[in-house]
């Protein structure tokens, strides 16, 4: 079981290798749309990439919502504790 | 009659001859669309052949209006390499300077779905004319990356401009990743269109009784097709791959039409000191 901290380590480190993005400029508060410029079709390629992470698929519908850094944290840690908890 | 006045009177003519263009382009295409291309969908025996049927006629009409504004000395125009365009199953990839590229994309590439504003599905003329004819609509995302798939494979060219809107003249030139995200979806080859008007002519901050002083001179030029192999060395991550033609496409697209300028601007430049050397009538 990972640690919120060690979750957001892991995000961090997809998003920098997936899109070639600068360390400094992911920050929990950064928006992946409007700061990061990740589109809806790239979102789809973090969504498999977290699989990775979470060993389980991320469904679209929870990434619905996700605009942040934050948001994405948020997300996969909801599907690990989903997974403790079935 | 002095140069001054000639030339006010040219400019004139010319946006006669555009509003003129346009309410021809207007009342014709809106006459077609209910006349010929139903005709034509309900004496085809199936949807492929009435597409097949309503492009190749789509295509004389683009050709008839580029026809008809250069005759109308609205504007002139050079192709390079159009003979690239023959082939099939192609992702034509053009910049977006002015109103009419699209009609003369449309003209010169055979067998093509082109990506239109989804407004058109509410226009009650346009409407079915541009289904059967196999356009697709500008939606989002993963339903217009797929929609596009479908035409390259089956079969036809697909013609997209990837800046989405016109160019906003001044500003560098920007594209939207869709283009790359459907050459990576389908594998076709890129075929990169550098359309270069000069002087600008119907751009995105005019309006189109804006007239240049000078005609506009139209440099379409086809460059060769980027294949599969060479867009998706890009192994590191897919995202990657497609930043990565896109990044491409803006180093053609901005290379071309500077050496197109700078070429038409020569010339421009040597024919004025002929008229200057030249004796006077």
């Amino acid at each position: 079981m990972y640690s919120e901290q060690e979750i957001y380590g892991q995000v961090t480190r997809v998003l920098a290798e997936l899109f070639e993005l600068p360390p400094e400029k992911i920050v929990p508060t950064a928006n992946l749309y409007t700061d990061l410029d990740i589109d809806s079709l790239d979102a789809i390629d973090l969504m498999l990439e977290l699989k990775q992470i979470t060993g389980r698929k991320v469904q679209p519908e929870q990434f619905r919502h996700v605009r942040t850094v934050a948001d994405v944290v948020a997300a996969v840690l909801d599907l690990r504790q989903d997974e403790t908890a079935a | 009659m002095g140069t001054h006045w000639r030339a006010m009177l040219d400019r004139g003519s010319r946006r006669f001859g555009t509003g003129l263009s346009f309410v021809a382009f207007g009342v014709g295409g809106t006459l077609l669309s209910v006349t010929l291309f139903p005709f034509l969908r309900f004496i085809s025996p199936n949807r492929a052949v009435a597409q097949r049927r309503i492009g190749a006629a789509m295509r004389r009409v683009m050709g008839l209006f580029i026809w008809f504004m250069r005759s109308l000395g609205l504007l002139t125009y050079e192709l390079r390499g159009r003979e690239r365009l023959a082939r099939t199953g192609l992702l034509v990839v053009a910049n977006h300077p002015t109103l009419i590229d699209v009609a003369f994309m449309l003209w010169l590439t055979p067998d093509v779905g082109c990506v239109v504003k989804k407004a058109l599905w509410s226009n009650p003329a346009l409407r079915w004319p541009v289904i059967w004819a196999g356009y697709i609509p500008n939606t989002e995302g993963v339903q217009l990356v797929q929609d596009c798939r479908r035409v390259l494979e089956s079969g036809r060219s697909l013609l997209v401009f990837p800046e989405g809107t016109r160019t906003v003249p001044g500003q560098p030139l920007t594209l939207k990743r869709g283009a790359a995200q459907v050459a990576l979806a389908s594998g076709a080859d890129v075929l990169p269109v550098t359309i270069v008007c000069d002087p600008p002519f119907l751009t995105k901050s005019s309006h189109w009784y804006q007239v240049p002083p000078r005609r506009p001179h139209f440099t379409i030029t086809v460059g060769q097709p980027i294949s599969r192999e060479r867009y998706a060395s890009v192994v590191q991550s897919h995202p990657l791959a497609v930043r990565d033609l896109t990044a491409q496409l803006v180093t053609h697209f901005t290379h071309n039409i500077e050496a197109v300028l700078k070429e038409t601007r020569e010339r421009g430049d040597e024919s004025a000191r002929d008229s200057v050397r030249a004796p006077i009538m």
